[in-house]
């Protein structure tokens, strides 16, 4: 069986990385910074997946947003999912062509399945990560497009099960409300998914402290939880609470960590 | 003497940028290659692959890839490692597509995960998954009992007359996952989506 996995999430705006709090951004740092004074590739063996999203507010600049998945590929050795803005099939392949693994789709799932189904046609349904944002309004669970700017018609169980019929390999589910606040997941947002969901659920927004972490994947409806708060998690953050995760049995992969200096330029 | 440069074999099919990347963060030299000649005077190849068997096998055979290969490593003893579909293709045929000859350098077949065989498991089989190696040297030298690698794919070869090293994996069934056959080697999953684990194994390669 599958081990859980432990995903970071890295949100990225016109060459910047951003933190998030309720979907606002906040500036941290460009590429260079974040491998200078993050050490981000050493972060990067101590995750099982990463997933690097353009939510730029402004004007995209795709070109440059293909460059930073292609750098942080250079140095990242685990499955990658990019997105953010995919409107289509071309954006899509353009971002499997440069080191990313999957796709991450957001608008395409809730407004035009049909490209979702000529992505997976072409790429394979295993490619397609469906991002679904969330943010509970009164006693309902409803969805948001574009940076959480545009609220859709249908509510969360509805896209769900329409997600049950594409050719989608995981779910990323967010939790506007808990975004960047560090006072854990949403547990709740589980609710919503059906019984025998085929795919695989990645709980996200909120974590902030290992017990978020632990909470999160002693729930069997979880295959993994993401974080993407540049702070809570840095330095040798993420690494002691998987050590932690591990030591308390949680089914995680044990990577190698100490190898990675041995490794590079070692031939 | 420098280290050679090794060589990936450029057909069309597969997400070469990450394959070079980790040979490049090993420190080794690399280089892209679709040139038929070019890869027959190789000395170490690397076949990756994504796609069809059907497909990929097709894209060797139009561009006389196959011919250069099976030279370079039956009559110029050149290793060679394939991941995944690569792995795939240096077998002697799949089912995938129709029954389809692959380039014939191992005598293993691949076939579909069956429902049978994966009762309940979803195909196909994406994420970490841990090897039982035969013996933990050359390819697999230095990694831990029970290494977790990145695998996703849908049709698997099976592990019958398998000689030399190699490794399996269970997924519902048992199938090869790795295998170092005198100078032919492959694996089934992505070892440069894999961390330390992976590497390790490109490095072992690359000092076979």
């Amino acid at each position: 069986m599958h081990k859980k996995r432990i995903i970071f999430t890295l949100l990225y705006d016109d060459g910047f990385f951003m933190l998030s709090r309720n979907f606002r951004l906040q500036k941290v740092g460009d590429l260079q910074w974040l491998k200078k004074n993050y050490n981000f590739s050493h972060i990067a063996f101590s995750i099982d997946e990463l997933i690097i999203l353009d939510v730029t507010r402004g004007e995209r600049n795709e070109d440059k947003f293909y460059d930073c998945v292609k750098s942080l590929s250079e140095e990242c050795f685990i499955p990658i999912a990019a997105g953010g803005g995919i409107r289509t099939l071309e954006q899509a392949r353009k971002l499997l062509f440069f080191g990313a693994d999957k796709v991450v789709l957001n608008y395409l799932v809730i407004k035009n399945p049909d490209i979702v189904s000529e992505i997976a046609k072409e790429f394979g349904q295993q490619s397609i990560v469906a991002s679904v944002d969330v943010k509970i309004t009164g006693q309902e669970f409803t969805t948001w497009i574009d940076n959480g700017g545009v609220k859709c018609e249908q509510n969360l169980p509805k896209i769900l099960n329409n997600i049950e019929s594409l050719p989608i390999g995981e779910l990323y589910l967010n939790s506007i409300d808990r975004d960047g606040t560090g006072n854990g997941f949403q547990i709740e947002l589980l609710d919503c998914v059906p019984n025998l969901f085929p795919i695989p659920v990645i709980l996200a927004g909120g974590a902030g402290k290992y017990m978020h972490f632990s909470e999160a994947l002693k729930d069997a409806r979880v295959d993994a939880v993401a974080t993407a708060h540049l702070f809570n998690f840095i330095g040798d953050g993420l690494e002691e609470n998987r050590n932690k995760l591990i030591n308390e049995n949680f089914d995680l992969v044990k990577w190698n960590v100490n190898l990675v200096t041995n490794l590079r330029k070692c031939l | 003497m420098s280290a050679p440069i090794i060589t990936i074999i450029d057909y069309g099919m597969g997400n070469t940028w990450s394959v070079m990347s980790a040979f490049k963060y090993l420190g080794a030299k690399v280089k892209l290659v679709s040139d038929p000649e070019e890869i027959s005077r190789s000395s170490v190849l690397i076949l990756p692959g994504v796609g069809s068997f059907k497909s990929g096998m097709e894209s060797l055979r139009c561009s006389n890839i196959d011919e250069s290969i099976i030279d370079a490593v039956t009559n110029k003893g050149a290793k060679i490692l394939g991941i995944c579909l690569g792995m795939q293709l240096l077998g002697s045929h799949s089912t995938e597509g129709g029954k389809t000859d692959g380039l014939g350098l191992l005598s293993n077949q691949v076939e579909r995960f069956t429902s049978i065989e994966t009762d309940g498991l979803k195909v196909p089989h994406v994420g970490f998954n841990s090897l039982h190696f035969s013996e933990k040297k050359g390819l697999f030298e230095g990694l831990p009992d029970l290494a977790d690698f990145y695998f996703t794919h849908s049709y698997r070869m099976l592990v019958d007359d398998i000689h030399g090293r190699y490794a399996t994996c269970k997924y519902g069934v048992e199938f090869l996952s790795a295998y170092e056959v005198d100078n032919i080697c492959g694996t089934q999953f992505h070892p440069e989506k894999s961390q330390t684990n992976g590497l390790v194994m490109l490095k072992n390669f690359a000092k076979l």
